[in-house]
């Protein structure tokens, strides 16, 4: 028996012995709360049954129930639509920043990490700040520019009203994930190699233009993938801005899936039905990152692309 | 000879040309600094304007129109943190404890793990990997129903303990995917000579690598500690605040004024002082 053992950990094997613990209570911690949460989804299980020996087994009704529960589906449309809207915001402002500051001037290093701050801040904190600064009448320091401005004649309703709530909301996305997408994109630009762009302008006279889109762009395309993947599980799940700003209100007009969650599972203790709408959620992104993670390890047929690229803007053949 | 001739002559004057668009590169170095401090101004005016108003007097917070710049300085807000209500001490002390503990129990757990990951080419090391990256993205509700139910049966709810658990599930797939590549690019044949010099595997790791992986190690120490501490901060009816004194990091000092002033913020607008709702509920509402 002994011996059988010793064997067994000899070699590469005894890499178990390490991960061991770290599994042990990952599994305890992370695995055992997930499954218990999907026997959870298929019980009934409220405030009033919680420490109940014998849970009724309700199957599949949970389910069933919420996918005719208006509120759920508004959720996922409105988690989406935010997912959606504050990606394609802040890749766009995040990538602008990034190819700015991955100039050479004096104050890039700087300024560049002083932008980091307001990924730094934690959330909470952020959402409170923009609840303040988006309020109507007291200190709504955002009306007050835009009405000095002209932009707007009147003082806007923000977060009282669904869809300017839902604006605010995004606004607020944004400022936290531009810092998030600029510094993993400029990262990403200061790793692609200098001789490329030289060889295109001297032997192939491209422009500024046709080298982002020529070069930078599809070089890059690893790094961005994993931005907007990054991106998109991280919007997706968002629950403390939303808790914090509307709560999901005004009448379910800003509830996204993880609010809902906790409000089926915390304000209602309909644990069940929280648990039903978290799994829902926790399936949703299982798939994208599986699918991530999987498409990383191929990824053969994305560094074809630029390296095939790469061998025809080398080639001599385009000096005029 | 001619032609090199011409060929000068229309060198030069296109570059004659060329110079009258462009501007010298200290010039453009000026405008893109200017440029540069624009945007971060524009960009980070919410937090000048948090800081403004912690620094106003009450009802000048809620004035209409707004003041950008406060007509007296009032500091009120910081020295009623001192004492009273809200003290700041006791808090700073929880999340003291809470963060150095999350932060002990992540390194003891996943230096070993990342060590295993790393080091050894064993069955099964790349589906503990995918496990630890799922992790990752897992959306936090759906093991905060569970972990409630479970910390309610073992009686910790509302303990410190609770918090430091579930705050170590974040911590540590973290720690390993960081360190794990860092341990992969420790040379193989320093454990080889350790071995032959009369180590076994355990001593190898514990006398060899662990001493070399301590600069990461630190680092990562200090980026734990930083998230527990952002995770506490964001419990905000607890009142855990940091006291920038004792971290030990400047930009955890950073992180900290801010936070602080934040909380400062908080207390003046009054808005959220339901305390009493024990730690887990707490790190339930906003754990994600």
């Amino acid at each position: 028996m002994n011996g059988s053992r010793k064997k067994f950990f000899q070699h590469d094997n005894i890499g178990y012995l390490f991960v061991l613990p770290a599994l042990i209570f990952m599994v305890a911690l992370i695995g055992y709360p997930i499954i218990s949460n999907f026997i959870l989804s298929f019980q009934d299980v409220t405030a009033m049954t919680m420490n109940a020996a014998n849970k009724d087994f309700v199957g599949f009704d949970n389910y069933i129930k919420l996918l005719n529960d208006e509120v759920l589906i508004k959720s996922i449309f409105n988690t989406i639509l935010f997912t959606v809207a504050c990606i394609i915001v802040q890749f766009v402002i995040g990538f602008a920043l990034a190819l700015f500051f991955n100039k050479k001037f004096t104050f890039a290093k700087p300024i560049r990490g002083l932008m980091m701050v307001s990924w730094m801040v934690p959330i909470t904190i952020t959402a409170l700040m923009y609840k303040f600064m988006f309020s109507t009448n007291v200190g709504g320091v955002i009306n007050y520019m835009l009405q000095s401005l002209h932009i707007i004649d009147a003082p806007i309703d923000w977060l009282t009203s669904p869809v300017s709530a839902f604006v605010a909301l995004v606004i607020a996305n944004i400022w936290i994930g531009i810092p998030f997408n600029m510094i993993l994109l400029s990262t990403g630009l200061t790793t692609l190699p200098k001789d490329v762009y030289e060889s295109s302008s001297i032997d192939g006279g491209a422009n500024k233009i046709q080298q982002f889109f020529k070069i930078t762009l599809p070089m890059l395309r690893p790094t961005i993938e994993a931005v907007l993947i990054l991106g998109l599980i991280y919007t997706f799940k968002v629950f403390d801005l939303v808790y914090v700003m509307t709560k999901g209100g005004p009448s379910n007009s800003t509830q996204v899936l993880s609010t809902y969650s906790y409000k089926l599972s915390f304000d209602l203790f309909k644990f069940s039905e929280g648990a039903t709408v978290a799994n829902i959620l926790f399936i949703i992104l299982f798939v994208v990152s599986l699918l991530y993670i999987t498409g990383t390890r191929k990824g053969g047929c994305l560094r074809w692309k630029t390296q095939k690229y790469y061998t025809i803007k080398a080639k001599p053949a385009q000096i005029e | 000879m001619e032609n090199t001739k011409i060929l000068h002559n229309k060198s030069k004057t296109s570059s004659n040309r060329v110079r009258k668009f462009k501007l010298s590169p200290m010039q453009k170095n000026i405008i893109m600094c200017f440029l540069s401090v624009g945007i971060a101004a524009i960009f980070l005016f919410p937090l000048y304007w948090i800081v403004v108003t912690s620094l106003k007097a009450e009802p000048e917070v809620f004035q209409n129109p707004p003041t950008f710049i406060p007509e007296t300085l009032n500091f009120k807000s910081y020295t009623e943190q001192l004492s009273g209500d809200f003290n700041m001490f006791q808090s700073f002390k929880n999340s003291f404890v809470i963060a150095t503990s999350t932060m002990l129990l992540c390194v003891v757990l996943a230096v070993p793990a990342s060590y295993g990951i790393g080091r050894y080419r064993f069955k099964g090391r790349s589906l503990f990997l995918l496990i630890f990256l799922l992790t990752q993205m897992l959306p936090a509700s759906v093991i905060l129903t569970p972990l409630f139910i479970i910390f309610n049966n073992l009686g910790l709810l509302n303990t410190q303990i609770a918090v430091i658990l579930a705050d170590a599930t974040i911590g540590i797939p973290f720690s390993i995917l960081v360190l794990m590549n860092f341990f992969a690019s420790i040379p193989k044949e320093l454990e080889d000579s350790a071995r032959i010099d009369g180590c076994n595997r355990f001593t190898a790791f514990l006398r060899v690598f662990l001493p070399i992986a301590y600069p990461g190690g630190y680092c990562l120490c200090n980026i734990l500690f930083l998230i527990c501490l952002g995770r506490l901060s964001i419990r905000y009816d607890i009142y855990s605040r940091s006291n920038s004194k004792a971290n030990y990091c400047w930009y955890i000092q950073f992180y900290g004024s801010i936070w602080y002033i934040m909380e400062l913020f908080n207390c003046i607008c009054n808005s959220h002082h339901s305390a009493g709702t024990g730690y887990f509920y707490n790190y339930a509402k906003v754990y994600n």
